[in-house]
C-alpha cells in the first residue's frame, strides 16, 4: 500500500470530518449539537493525555486534575475576576494548569508504569479534597459559577445560552480544537515526539543514547496539563458551573476509557474516542438505569478484544479494503 | 485526675486510629497480595470489599431468619466472605486475557470491573444503605475505667493482625508461599523451574479476593454497606499501599497504621485537616522514600 | 426504554437567532389528547441513590392517582426518568429532556451543587423546573437571583432552624458545652452555622468544645466519637444524614456517649430513620423528619393511604423526599389546572407559572404552598425519639409541627440577616 495514497486518504478523511462538524449544527437536533461541545472539550483534553499515554507510554490516572483546574480557572476568571474573554480564559487556564503541573510532574516523572498511574490518581484526589475542603475559596461541593464568555470581544447578548452554545461557541471550540490538534500533530511528529516514543519503547536505551528521559517526560506532562485545562474550560462554560466531581478519580478513568475506546496508538484515536464515548454514554443513560454496567462491559470488551480501539478497527478495515 | 482523663482520651484516640488501620488493612491486603505476585493493581479491591459487606449482611439475615443463634453471626460472616471468594477464579480468568499486555490494560480492565460492580451491587441490594443493627455489640464492651470499646471491634483488630501475620508466615515459611515469591520475582524462571504459574495466579487472585470479601464482611457490623464504597475506599487503600510500599505485606500493615493514626490524630487535634493530612503524608513519603516504607525501588 | 426518532432535517437558520425566539416548551393547540410529558431527574446510585429512590416513589404515587382520576386537565401524565449524577452530566440529561424529549416540565434534583448549576441552565432554556431539594444558602443569589422558570423547595436550613428552636425550648439552661459533628459540605456547614446563630440570637450561653467535619459518607467514625467523648459536651448537634448517621449512632452508643448525660439534636435524622434501630438509638433525642413524618398520631387520609401502600409495596417506610416529589407534582398539576380553568384553553407556560405562584396544595405531609418568589412553603415535623412503637427503630413523640413561614427567610431577604433580625418564636 503506497504511502502517498494512504496520506491522501487520511487528509481527505480529516477534511471531510471537519466539514461535517462545521455543518452539523445546521441539520442536527439541538440536543445532539450540545453533546458535541463536551466532545470537543474531551477531544482537546485527550490530545494532551495521549501525548503522555500513547506517545510517552505513561498512564496517568489523575488527568481529571487538569480538566478540573481549567474549569475552576474559567469559573474564577469569569465570576470572580471579571475576565470574560474566552480567548483570555483559555490561555490563562492553560498557563495556570502548567504552573500547577510543575510540582506534580517533578514528583511523578520519577516513576513509571503503574506507580505513575497511582501517584497521579493520588494527586487528582488531593485536588478533589482541596476543592471540597476550602469551601470559602472554592465553593466546596457546590463549586463556582462560570459566566458566559465573550467571543472575539462580542457578547452575543441577543442569543440565549443554548443558542450561544450551539452557535458561536460551537464554532469557536471547533476552531480551537483544530488549532490545538494541528499543534499536537506537529509536537508528536517533531524530534521531541520521536524522543518520547523512543523513551516509551526502551527508556534505558534512550538514556544511553543521551536522551534526557526525565526532562522529556516532564515537558510532555506539562503540555498535557495545558491541553487538559483548555478542555476543562470548555466543559465549564458548557455546564455553567465548575464543581469538585470534575477532579474525582473515576472521571480520570473515563478519560482513559475514551482514549482506549478510540485507539491510543493512533493520533486520531482520542478524538474519535471522545465523540464515541459521549454519544455512547448518553444513549446508554437514556436506555437503561444500569448504564454503568454496560459502559464497564464495553470497556472490558475493548480491552480484551479490541485493544487498538475504533481507529485500530478502522485501519484494519481500510487495509482489508485496499488490499487488492 | 487530669492525667487519668488525658490518658483515657489518648488511649481513645489511639484505639480509634488502630481500628481504622485494621479496616484499611483489610481493604488493602488483597490489593497488596495481588500486586506483589501478579503485578496487577486491582482497582476493584473496594468493590470486592463492598460485595463482601453486602453479602455478609444478607448471609447473617438469612441464617438468623432460619433460626441460627445470635453468636453465630461472626462465623457466618467469615464463611460468607470465603464463599464469595468463589468469584475470584472467574475474574482472574477475565484478567488472564490481558496478562501479557501492557500494565495499563490490566488497570483498565479492573476499572471496567469497578463500573460493572457498582450496578451489580445496586441490582441485588438496591439503593438503601444496609446494616446489621446492633450485632457489633453482641460481645459486649471492653471497659477500663472511663474507656469503653466494643469487644467486636477489638476482634476486628485482632483478626486484621492475625491475617497479616499468617499471610506473612505463609509467604515466608511455607513451600507454596516461597513459590509465590519466586514467581513474583521472576515469572519466567519460576515457570522454567516447574511452577504452574497459571494455577498460582488463579490461587493468588482468589486469595486476594477472599481477603477483600472477608474484610468487608468482618467490618460491616461496626459500620454499614453503602453504594459509594467501591469508589471511595480505593483512594484510602491506595494511600496505604503507596506509603507502605507496593507489594509488601509488612508495608500494607505499616501504611495502614500510618494512615489510621494520622487520621485519628488529625480528627482529635485539627479536625479540618482529616483528609488532607493523609495526602500530605503520601507525598512526603514519596519525596523521601519513593518506594514507600517497605517497598522495593522500581524503575 | 426510550424511543427516539431522529429527525434529520431541522431548519435552524442563522446559528441561533431563530432558536432564541422560540421557547423550548410550547403547547401546540392540538395537545389535548397527547400525554403530558414530565421529566424527572433523580439520583439512582451512590450516596444519594436511596434518596432519589424514595422521591421517585412519591412521584409515582402522585402520578398513579392523577392518571386514575383522568390526568392533569384531561391529559395523562407520562414520566421520563433520568439519573442525577454530577452537575456536568445532569445538565446534559436536562438538555435531553428539554430539547430532545420536549418535556412540559422537569422535576427532581437532590444535590445542592447540581441544583445551582441546573437552575441557571433551566432559566436560560426557559424550561419549567421544580426542584425537590438541594437549596442551601451559598451561591443561590449568584445563580438564580429572580427565578422565573425554576421553582425551588424549602430552604435546606429549615430543619436546622426548627431543631435549634426545639433544642433551645426544651433545654435552654441545661447545657453549657456544645459539640458539632456535621458532614463536611455546604449542607452540614450551613446547618451548624444556623444552630450557632440561633443560640446567639436567643442569648444561650454556650461554648463549642468540639467541631467535627467527617467526610460525607464516612463509614468509620470511631475517632470522631472518641474526640467528641474527650471533649465532654453537654449537647451534640449533628446534621449527618447519609449512611454515616446510623454508623455514628452505633459507634457513639458503643463508646458510651449515649449514656444519658449528653443531649442530641439531629435535624435530618428522618432520612435514615428505619436504620436507627432501638438498640443503639436512645429516647429523648431531637429528631427532624422534615416534611413527612410517617407515623403521625392523626395523619390525613392521604398520608395514611400513602404510608400503607408504601409499606405494602416496598416493605419500608417513607421519608420526606417522597413528600417533596409528591408536592412538586401536585403544585404543577394545580398550576396547570388553575391556568386551564382561567383561560378555558390549554395554558401556555407563562400562564402555568403565574398560576403556580401563591398556589396552595395538600402534600403527603400536610399543607404546602408555592411562594411568589418561587420558594416552597411546607409543614415540618420534629420531635423527641421514643421506643414506644411497633417497629424495631426509633420514632418520635411530642411531635411539633411548624409551617415553614416560621422557619425560612421571607421573600427578598438574606438568610443570615433574617436569623439575626427577625422575630422568631420558640
Amino acid at each position: 500500500m503506497s504511502a502517498p495514497r494512504s496520506r491522501v486518504a487520511l487528509v481527505s478523511f480529516v477534511v471531510a470530518t471537519i466539514a461535517v462538524l462545521a455543518v452539523f449544527p445546521k441539520f442536527a437536533e439541538p440536543y445532539y449539537v450540545t453533546l458535541v461541545l463536551p466532545a470537543f472539550a474531551y477531544a482537546i483534553a485527550l490530545l494532551g493525555f495521549n501525548l503522555l499515554f500513547g506517545t510517552a507510554g505513561l498512564l496517568s490516572f489523575g488527568h481529571a486534575l487538569f480538566v478540573a483546574i481549567g474549569a475552576y480557572a474559567a469559573a474564577v476568571l469569569t465570576s470572580k475576576l471579571g475576565v470574560r474573554s474566552f480567548e483570555a480564559i483559555v490561555a490563562i487556564a492553560g498557563i495556570v494548569s502548567v504552573i500547577a503541573a510543575i510540582p506534580v510532574a517533578m514528583l511523578a516523572v520519577r516513576y513509571v508504569r503503574i506507580f505513575f498511574g497511582i501517584l497521579t490518581l493520588a494527586f487528582g484526589m488531593l485536588f478533589h479534597s482541596f476543592l471540597f475542603k476550602f469551601y470559602n475559596l472554592t465553593g466546596g461541593d457546590t463549586g463556582i459559577r462560570v459566566l458566559r464568555p465573550t467571543l472575539l470581544g462580542q457578547d452575543w447578548k441577543e442569543l440565549d445560552k443554548t443558542a450561544f452554545l450551539i452557535g458561536p461557541f460551537y464554532y469557536a471550540c471547533l476552531v480551537l480544537a483544530l488549532v490545538l490538534g494541528l499543534a499536537m500533530w506537529r509536537i508528536v511528529h517533531s524530534p521531541f515526539g520521536l524522543h518520547l516514543a523512543a523513551i516509551r519503547e526502551n527508556s534505558r536505551k534512550a538514556e544511553y543514547l543521551g536522551v534526557r528521559v526525565r526532562t522529556f517526560r516532564l515537558i510532555a506532562f506539562l503540555i498535557s496539563a495545558f491541553y487538559g485545562a483548555i478542555g476543562g474550560a470548555i466543559l465549564a462554560v458548557n455546564t455553567g458551573q465548575a464543581d469538585p466531581e470534575l477532579a474525582y478519580w473515576t472521571h480520570s478513568g473515563e478519560l482513559v476509557f475514551m482514549t482506549v475506546l478510540g485507539g491510543f496508538a493512533n493520533f486520531f484515536g482520542p478524538l474519535v474516542g471522545a465523540f464515541a464515548f459521549i454519544f455512547l454514554k448518553s444513549e446508554l443513560m437514556g436506555a437503561t438505569q444500569y448504564w454503568r454496567f454496560f459502559l464497564g462491559a464495553t470497556l472490558a470488551v475493548i480491552v480484551i478484544a479490541f485493544p487498538r480501539g475504533l481507529m485500530g478497527l478502522a485501519s484494519d478495515a481500510w487495509k482489508k479494503a485496499t488490499r487488492r | 485526675m487530669r492525667a487519668a482523663v488525658a490518658l483515657v482520651a489518648f488511649f481513645d484516640v489511639l484505639i480509634g486510629g488502630v481500628f481504622h488501620a485494621s479496616v484499611l488493612f483489610l481493604v488493602a491486603a488483597g490489593l497488596q497480595l495481588v500486586f506483589g505476585v501478579q503485578r496487577i493493581v486491582n482497582l476493584a479491591c473496594g468493590s470486592f470489599y463492598a460485595l463482601g459487606a453486602y453479602f455478609g449482611i444478607t448471609a447473617v439475615n438469612w441464617t438468623a431468619a432460619h433460626g441460627a443463634p445470635g453468636w453465630s453471626f461472626l462465623p457466618v460472616l467469615i464463611a460468607s466472605g470465603i464463599v464469595l471468594g468463589a468469584i475470584g477464579p472467574f475474574i482472574e480468568r477475565l484478567l488472564r486475557t490481558v496478562y501479557r499486555r501492557d500494565e495499563a490494560f490490566q488497570l483498565l480492565l479492573t476499572f471496567a470491573l469497578v463500573l460493572m460492580f457498582q450496578d451489580v451491587l445496586r441490582f441485588f441490594w438496591g439503593a438503601n444503605p444496609q446494616q446489621l443493627g446492633n450485632l457489633s455489640m453482641s460481645y459486649g464492651k471492653v471497659t477500663l475505667g472511663e474507656f469503653s470499646f466494643p469487644t467486636y471491634n477489638v476482634l476486628v483488630m485482632a483478626a486484621s493482625l492475625a491475617i497479616a501475620v499468617s499471610l506473612g508466615l505463609f509467604l515466608k515459611r511455607t513451600r507454596y508461599g516461597r513459590i509465590l515469591r519466586a514467581t513474583a520475582e521472576n515469572r519466567e524462571m519460576a515457570e522454567a523451574l516447574g511452577a504452574d504459574v497459571k494455577k498460582i495466579y488463579a490461587g493468588v487472585f482468589t486469595l486476594g479476593t477472599i481477603l477483600g470479601t472477608v474484610g468487608g464482611a468482618l467490618v460491616v457490623p461496626t459500620a454499614a454497606a453503602s453504594l459509594d464504597m467501591p469508589v471511595e475506599l480505593v483512594v484510602e487503600a491506595f494511600a496505604v499501599v503507596v506509603i507502605g510500599g507496593l507489594g509488601s505485606m509488612r508495608g500494607a500493615l505499616a501504611g495502614a497504621l500510618v494512615v489510621g493514626l494520622t487520621r485519628a490524630l488529625a480528627i482529635t487535634f485539627y479536625a479540618e485537616l482529616e483528609v488532607l493530612a493523609i495526602y500530605v503524608i503520601v507525598i512526603a513519603v514519596l519525596v523521601a522514600r519513593p518506594a514507600g516504607l517497605f517497598g522495593k525501588p522500581v524503575e | 426504554m426510550n424511543t427516539q426518532r431522529r429527525k434529520v432535517l431541522q431548519g435552524i437558520g442563522a446559528a441561533g437567532a431563530a432558536l432564541a425566539a422560540q421557547p423550548y416548551l410550547s403547547f401546540p393547540a392540538i395537545a389535548q389528547n397527547k400525554p403530558l410529558k414530565i421529566g424527572i431527574i433523580a439520583p439512582k446510585a451512590g450516596i444519594a441513590g436511596t434518596i432519589g429512590e424514595c422521591g421517585l416513589r412519591g412521584t409515582m404515587f402522585a402520578v398513579d392517582r392523577i392518571n386514575a382520576a383522568g390526568g392533569i386537565a384531561g391529559r395523562k401524565v407520562e414520566l421520563i426518568v433520568e439519573e442525577e449524577t454530577n452537575p456536568k452530566d445532569s445538565i446534559e440529561r436536562l438538555r435531553k429532556l428539554v430539547l430532545q424529549d420536549k418535556v412540559d416540565c422537569v422535576q427532581g434534583i437532590v444535590s445542592s451543587g447540581v441544583s445551582l448549576a441546573m437552575g441557571a441552565v433551566a432559566e436560560e432554556m426557559k424550561a419549567l423546573t421544580i426542584f425537590w431539594d438541594g437549596t442551601t444558602q451559598d451561591g443561590v443569589n449568584e445563580t438564580m437571583p429572580n427565578p422565573r422558570y425554576v421553582f425551588r423547595s424549602t430552604d435546606n436550613e429549615c430543619e436546622a432552624v426548627m431543631a435549634s428552636l426545639l433544642a433551645i425550648k426544651h433545654w435552654k439552661g441545661k447545657f453549657a458545652t456544645v459539640a458539632g459533628i456535621n458532614p463536611d459540605y455546604s449542607y452540614g456547614r450551613n446547618n451548624f452555622a444556623a444552630f450557632q446563630a440561633l443560640l446567639k440570637k436567643f442569648g444561650v450561653e454556650h461554648k463549642i468544645v468540639a467541631d467535627q467535619w467527617p467526610k460525607v459518607g464516612t463509614l468509620d467514625l470511631t475517632s470522631h466519637v472518641a474526640a467528641l467523648k474527650a471533649a465532654k459536651p453537654d449537647l451534640v448537634f449533628s446534621s449527618l444524614l447519609f449512611a454515616d448517621l446510623p454508623v455514628f449512632m452505633k459507634t457513639a452508643h458503643g463508646a458510651g456517649l449515649m449514656d444519658g448525660k449528653t443531649k442530641f439534636v439531629f435535624p435530618a435524622a428522618g432520612f435514615q430513620h428505619t436504620l436507627l434501630k432501638k438498640e443503639f438509638t436512645p429516647e429523648g433525642m431531637i429528631f427532624g423528619h422534615n416534611t413527612l413524618y410517617f407515623n403521625l398520631d392523626n395523619p390525613t387520609p392521604l398520608q395514611k393511604q400513602f404510608v400503607q401502600e408504601y409499606e405494602a409495596k416496598y416493605k419500608d417506610f417513607p421519608h420526606w423526599e417522597a413528600d417533596r416529589a409528591y408536592f412538586a407534582m401536585q403544585i404543577y398539576r394545580a398550576g396547570v389546572e388553575a391556568a386551564y380553568k382561567a383561560k378555558n384553553a390549554w395554558p401556555g407556560q407563562e400562564d402555568i407559572i403565574s398560576a403556580m405562584e401563591g398556589l396552595k396544595v395538600d402534600s403527603l405531609g400536610g399543607p404546602g404552598a408555592m411562594r411568589k418568589d418561587h420558594i416552597a412553603d411546607q409543614t415540618f415535623y420534629q420531635g423527641m425519639t421514643t421506643h414506644a412503637n411497633r417497629f424495631d427503630f426509633a420514632t418520635i413523640t411530642d411531635v411539633t409541627k411548624m409551617y415553614s413561614d416560621q422557619l425560612q427567610k421571607p421573600q427578598g431577604t438574606d438568610f443570615w440577616k433574617w436569623i439575626e433580625t427577625a422575630q422568631i418564636k420558640l
